[in-house]
């Protein structure tokens, strides 16, 4: 009875003056983006800077800072801020940054064909744990509740019965999306393979 | 909890969000959702200092910084226009991009916890109901405005002089909150926080810290209003803490929760007083580049400040002839004793005329009439003092972070 009486009120004035108790807005569209390149670091960036902020972060930064420079940096991010970075990716992502936004001559010629992650070997047992470390997919989702995106069940829920659902949910992990769970955009993950892809779709898509 | 999951917050995807955009008010940036940011940019005076101007919801197109979290200057020729920096010129600032997209004042309230005599939860019909509301005018200016003419330079937010704003601020005194809760005996610091949240929990949330005796002065409000308005959202809506004289980080937008502790503030979710937004811990707040400080301590307030806001960077003026100047000048709240300028690079100096007094933590508008009298281009420096006697140094000092720059300004102007 009380709760029915707060409600009259609380309702009332709400339809007295909706205006005076929301406000809500939109956001521009995030357009800014990483320059492309063929260098490990870049896809290490796409897929994981941008899961806290824009890209302009990154191309915003002052010319001319060195190697050592975006490394210090990097190390803040990963320590001082809690990116989800390894360590390994550190050296690669210093490589990009420096070489793209920064001075290219404090990169040396060996640094600069530092070789990328191991590709997969076709055949090889893909662990799907080690696969959601490695990418920080479980910073962002837990199978049962919802974090910053949807859990894997709200999703496996969304699909189920969808015939086309693997390679939709596939092509999203790739691709990355926006506005369709919630404000904060998923960022692409351009680096998985086919096979990758494939394992995490139906590792979602299985959970109850 | 999991982050993010307040209920004052509403979550984007939700039913109750798409009962709001019927029944509430959604502001909108210009244009509409979804589109394409205007050609439209200005120059920064340094690298890679090119900037998009953008709209924003309740924004005139500003100086987009970065898209996310959003973070907007204001174009420096603002300043000219008033004394009071209109609601949608005022830039924006935040840190951490899982910020309120929404904000229902029928479920918002302001929480107060901790070392307190009793605990509150208000809204803000109630909190409105504590206290008389007060208006105080203020300056808002971030730690790191002007970062970009570090020299060297440093990572961060490459502003140049626009991330700062003066606004005539309505609310009523944290200290009446305060004294409603009951501040526990021996209480040492009150921490805030707003609804903006880290989007990975392995983040620092943003909270500030103020030491019980700043957070209980007279002029630290709790304010709804902004220039005769309510708060634009990007600015804090519906409640933003404004602690005059002191930079903007403490400046808690969209506060949600006031904490009295009775220890010093540490922690995983006191990353941004204990490590971020401190100062080499000297009289300047200064070491050599490339040097580390043995010791720093968090940032607080502002340095005295002076700007022309009436002439830009290479404005051609008539040899010979009196050209009147305005500008603006600030402190961190003994107010401005005398702005002087000068145009023969510092070696003599004009005293200004001071304008209305609108307080000590506001913007104090000057003129000064100068008459250049051989042809060519010359410098002009602006230098203020404060009521404190602290002025302003001819050489820029360096910090790690590019915060508090407060160098003499000098503008390159043409006789002609």
């Amino acid at each position: 009875m009380a709760g029915k009486i707060a409600c009259i009120l609380t309702c009332a004035a709400a339809l007295g003056a909706a205006s005076s108790h929301s406000r809500e807005i939109q956001l521009p569209t995030e357009t800014t983006a990483l320059r492309a390149s063929t260098l490990p670091g870049y896809r290490i960036a796409a897929q994981k800077c941008s899961i806290c902020h824009s890209a302009d972060y990154i191309t915003l930064q002052p010319p001319g800072m060195s190697l050592k420079q975006w490394t210090a940096e990097l190390v803040k991010m990963q320590h001082a801020y809690g990116a989800p970075i390894d360590d390994e990716d550190i050296k690669p992502l210093a490589i990009y940054f420096t070489l793209t936004y920064g001075d290219a001559g404090t990169v040396s010629d060996a640094d600069r064909l530092l070789p990328g992650p191991e590709p997969s070997v076709a055949g090889a047992p893909i662990d799907v744990q080690a696969l959601l470390a490695k990418n920080a997919c479980l910073s962002c989702h837990a199978l049962d509740a919802k974090l910053i995106g949807p859990s894997y069940h709200d999703v496996a829920a969304k699909y189920r019965g969808n015939a086309e659902a693997p390679t939709m949910v596939g092509g999203s992990i790739r691709a990355g999306g926006a506005n369709k769970w919630g404000p904060v955009p998923m960022p692409a993950f351009p680096n998985l393979t086919p096979l990758e892809l494939q394992v995490l779709a139906a590792f979602v898509l299985n959970q109850p | 909890m999991a982050y993010g999951d307040s209920p004052n917050r509403l979550p984007a995807s939700s039913g109750r969000r798409r009962f709001l955009r019927d029944a509430g008010v959604v502001l909108a940036a210009a244009g509409g959702g979804g589109f394409k940011s205007m050609a439209a940019t200005q120059m920064q005076p340094f690298g890679n200092g090119e900037r998009e101007l953008v709209a924003y919801p309740q924004k005139r197109p500003l100086l987009r910084i970065t898209t996310r979290p959003p973070h907007l200057e204001t174009p420096f020729s603002v300043f000219n226009e008033d004394v009071i920096t209109a609601n949608d010129a005022f830039f924006v600032r935040y840190h951490l991009a899982n910020i309120p997209l929404a904000v229902d004042l029928a479920t918002y309230r302001l929480r107060v916890r901790g070392k307190v005599g009793s605990e509150l939860s208000l809204s803000m019909a109630q909190l409105r109901a504590l206290a008389p509301p007060v208006e105080i005018v203020a300056v808002n200016q971030c730690s790191g405005n002007s970062r970009g003419f570090s020299s060297p330079r440093v990572f961060g937010a490459q502003l140049g002089n626009g991330s700062m704003g003066n606004a005539r601020w309505t609310g009523i005194p944290l200290r009446a909150v305060l004294s409603k809760a009951g501040v526990a005996a021996g209480a040492k610091q009150v921490t805030f926080r707003g609804l903006d949240a880290p989007v990975l929990p392995s983040t620092s949330a943003f909270v500030k810290a103020l030491d019980v005796d700043v957070a209980t002065a007279p002029d630290v409000l709790l304010a709804w209003g902004m220039n005769g308005k309510e708060l634009p959202f990007l600015n804090g809506y519906p409640l933003k803490l404004i602690v005059p004289g002191y930079f903007g980080t403490y400046w808690v937008k969209h506060l949600s929760e006031i904490t009295v502790i009775d220890e010093p503030f540490t922690g995983h979710d006191a990353w941004f007083m204990t490590t971020g937004y401190r100062l080499p811990d000297n009289e300047c707040g200064c070491i050599a580049p490339g040097t580390t400080a043995p010791k720093t301590r968090p940032i607080t307030n502002l340095k005295v400040r002076s700007f022309v806001t009436s002439l830009a960077n290479n404005a051609v003026v008539k040899v010979g002839r009196p050209t009147m100047v305005k500008g603006i000048a600030f402190d961190g709240g003994s107010g401005i004793k005398k702005v002087e300028a000068s145009i023969d690079g510092g070696r003599t100096w004009r005293e200004s005329t001071l304008g209305a007094n609108l307080g000590r933590y506001s913007f104090r508008e000057w003129t000064v009439s100068i008459t250049p009298e051989e042809p060519g281009p010359f410098g002009l420096l602006a230098r203020a003092t404060a009521v404190s006697g602290e002025t302003q140094p001819g050489e820029a000092t360096w910090n790690p972070a590019g915060y508090a720059r407060n160098v003499i300004e000098s503008l390159n102007i043409v006789a002609a």
